[in-house]
């Protein structure tokens, strides 16, 4: 039986309670936050009677195993260090750390203790992502991906997390580097780095919405476009952002062959395959195809929620149950560490360029008209 | 509507000031003179209706508006800094139950503790609401008034803003009790007027992309917002009420039914599918066993609790509050759903 702790006891981590309830051999026995209040209305809620308002003496009491810690990510490098120097593995939310220099040295610390470490990188475990990873792994793509293409939006009407946000300079999400971005784009950086090499060279540019700046969003950007190549020469888009509609959540995966449509919205996977159809068969069968692709996804969705295998945090359970079992038999954790130092340096590369000033922009083109 | 002070040279504070009640209860204070007024709000608060009611009074010097974060303790004592009477209407519909809990409890403690070292504590008014009821085990038509059972489950009702609001009434009453905060606590019922435009849930749920009305015959605990707001004033003024509670409704309240149909015939809007009560109850409680048996597959929103909380149709009484607080709604119903209705009329739209 695994015991379990949780740090930061705000919504994240009623969503990592709820997923741990689903697993077997595992318990929750300790909670903490440094609002005390906090741990004790999720203590309540959970049946769980272990609240604490300190990290430490929290450690010293709980004889956890596994640590979540569901904190803003200001404090994720303390106390995930903190963890693991008690010798706790470590499930650490994204964003993983602020920099990437943070990801290395915990790292590096999980290594040496013989440790395990993950990040809360879950929507890399849903169903469709899954199923994606085995056709990949199959040989769909008919090669290592050749270009990767992410999507990720985010919608500001939700007033409870951008309210408070714009309104205060003080607000922990304007205090990070990479503002909105930095709480947000891990999950879509992180799995274009899954298929990319170690050096991957960046090029970002962010701007801001009119939205947002009717919101009065001072200086938050919201909107973020990113081109990536790594050193075999596959290539990378990022887009970000809040305008667009439908908010879209997508990963798309281009192959020498076939390539792959990843739905996380309405958790579709859609194969893409290469075909040469003669003349107007060229109109009549691929969209025919699609449509059977998209009845397969619909139908698969059905049959898995009434057979109750389909439901909403799958990915979060799937990952925690996998981050254990890698913990039991003291195999490699479900994302490879080399994946999550990448998804940091990514950002922080991201980051930097937006800090940098911003290039002027080119010149209208002058097209002549007349003739 | 005159009302005497507890506290001699008083200063009110209210928070949430330019919401949909804090802008009436300001207007009320306005209304009968008050000096010394400050207003809390959140720095991204639209501003308009509030910075309107300050100049219709020519109270611009007499009003002190403070931006902030309830979160921040720095900003509470900002807030509370020599008031002696606190109208705390800030409130979190934050959906998530630690939401919930942090936007209602934390600002609340927050506010207090603040009341307590730089304030003069006379009184704290807490605005909760009638979320904060169970009657699961009432008979339908009982009357539901300030004596009956609160909910001991919210989780399982899936109503973290009911959550919340108990919550902070516990901290409140604890703060009376153990640190001498005096204070008085306002449980409205559905407040509507002007300016709020949404249906409330006691008629039916549009979930499913249509109007599901459910129950017809269950009494609505309306209250207008400018009666509401002139109870919730009376609260923080009127001596020899501390430690109560008090329901906010109105009087001569109206069926959801015959609240409906006024809307419809407003509104234009015609089309809506009844659901008996019954037939309700039985969809709730499977839709909750369901929930139950696969682990929460299907979020637990439609359950027994919820149900009834909303639909079961109770009686409700305001009698309390006119006898201690001498409150008498000063707009009738009629006039009340004229003003209210009138929002949805081409021109004002």
């Amino acid at each position: 039986m695994l015991r379990i702790a949780i740090i930061g006891c705000g919504k994240i981590a009623d969503q990592h309670l709820l997923a741990i309830q689903r697993l077997a051999d595992c318990e929750v026995v300790a909670l903490c936050d440094r609002e005390t209040l906090m741990a004790r209305q999720l203590g309540e809620r959970f049946r769980i009677a272990n609240v604490f308002g300190d990290a430490t003496e929290m450690l010293g009491s709980a004889r956890a195993d596994v640590v979540h810690i569901t904190t803003p990510p200001q404090s994720h490098f303390t106390l995930a260090r903190q963890c693991l120097e008690a010798g706790c593995h470590v499930y650490l939310e994204k964003p993983f750390t602020v920099t990437a220099a943070e990801a290395a040295q915990l790292v590096n610390l999980a290594a040496n203790r013989h440790l395990h470490l993950t990040a809360g990188h879950n929507y890399q475990f849903t169903p469709e992502m899954c199923r994606m990873r085995e056709l990949v792994a199959g040989g769909f793509l008919g090669g290592r991906p050749l270009h990767l293409e992410s999507h990720w939006s985010y919608d500001l009407g939700d007033a409870s997390y951008v309210g408070p946000m714009l309104g205060s300079r003080q607000h922990w999400v304007r205090q990070l580097p990479g503002q909105l971005f930095h709480n947000l784009i891990s999950h879509g950086i992180a799995r274009m780095a899954e298929f990319l090499d170690d050096e991957v060279e960046v090029v970002a540019r962010a701007f801001q919405s009119q939205h947002l700046r009717q919101l009065g969003g001072a200086e938050v950007k919201d909107e973020l476009r990113v081109l990536l190549r790594d050193r075999l020469g596959t290539t990378g888009f990022f887009c970000f952002s809040t305008q667009l509609r439908p908010g879209p959540n997508q990963f798309r995966l281009f192959g020498p062959t076939n390539s792959l449509v990843v739905d996380l919205i309405s958790g579709s996977l859609i194969r893409c395959r290469s075909g040469n159809y003669k003349s107007y068969l060229t109109y009549f069968v691929p969209p025919l195809r699609s449509a059977g692709e998209h009845l397969r996804n619909s139908l698969r969705n059905v049959r898995d929620f009434l057979s109750g295998r389909l439901y909403q945090d799958s990915g979060m359970k799937q990952l925690i149950e996998l981050f254990y079992q890698a913990i039991r038999a003291n195999r490699p954790p479900p994302i490879p560490l080399r994946e999550i130092l990448l998804t940091a340096r990514i950002m922080d590369e991201i980051f930097g360029q937006m800090g940098a000033a911003t290039p002027p922009r080119p010149a209208e083109p002058q097209l002549n008209l007349s003739r | 509507m005159p009302a005497s002070s507890v506290i001699p040279d008083h200063r009110c504070l209210v928070t949430g000031a330019s919401g949909f009640i804090g802008v009436q209860v300001v207007e009320v204070l306005l209304k009968q003179g008050e000096a010394n007024l400050r207003c809390f709000v959140r720095p991204s608060s639209r501003m308009k209706r509030l910075q309107e009611v300050i100049h219709r009074y020519d109270a611009e010097n007499r009003v002190d508006i403070v931006a902030g974060d309830l979160l921040s303790r720095d900003d509470c004592r900002k807030a509370a800094a020599d008031t002696t009477v606190v109208y705390h209407l800030a409130a979190g519909f934050d959906k998530s139950f630690a939401g919930a809990f942090m936007n209602s409890v934390l600002t609340t403690r927050n506010l207090l503790e603040a009341f307590r070292e730089v304030g003069r504590p006379g009184r704290f008014v807490n605005v909760s609401s009638f979320a904060v009821y169970s009657n699961l085990n009432l008979p339908r038509g009982a009357l539901l008034d300030e004596a009956s059972p609160l909910e001991d489950s919210p989780q399982e009702r899936y109503d973290a803003y009911a959550f919340g609001k108990l919550k902070q009434e516990e901290l409140v009453r604890d703060y009376g009790q153990k640190q001498g905060v005096p204070f008085v606590i306002l449980r409205p019922g559905t407040v509507f007027g002007p300016g709020k435009r949404d249906l409330t849930g006691r008629i039916g749920v549009d979930t499913f992309g249509f109007l599901l009305h459910v129950g017809g015959r269950n009494q609505l605990p309306l209250t207008y917002v400018e009666n509401c707001a002139e109870a919730i004033v009376l609260a923080g003024l009127k001596p020899g009420v501390d430690g109560e509670t008090f329901n906010v409704v109105d009087d001569d309240l109206l069926t959801s039914k015959q609240f409906l149909k006024a809307w419809k015939r407003r509104t234009g809007r015609r089309f809506s599918v009844r659901l008996p009560y019954f037939l309700a109850y039985g969809l709730c409680a499977l839709w909750e066993d369901w929930s139950k048996r696969r682990k929460g597959q299907l979020p637990p929103a439609f359950n027994r609790r919820r149900c009834a909380a909303e639909w079961k149709g109770n009686r409700f009484t305001n009698r309390k509050l006119k006898e201690r607080l001498g409150w008498q709604p000063r707009v009738g119903m009629d006039e009340a759903m004229e003003a209210f209705l009138s929002q949805f009329d081409p021109a004002t739209s």
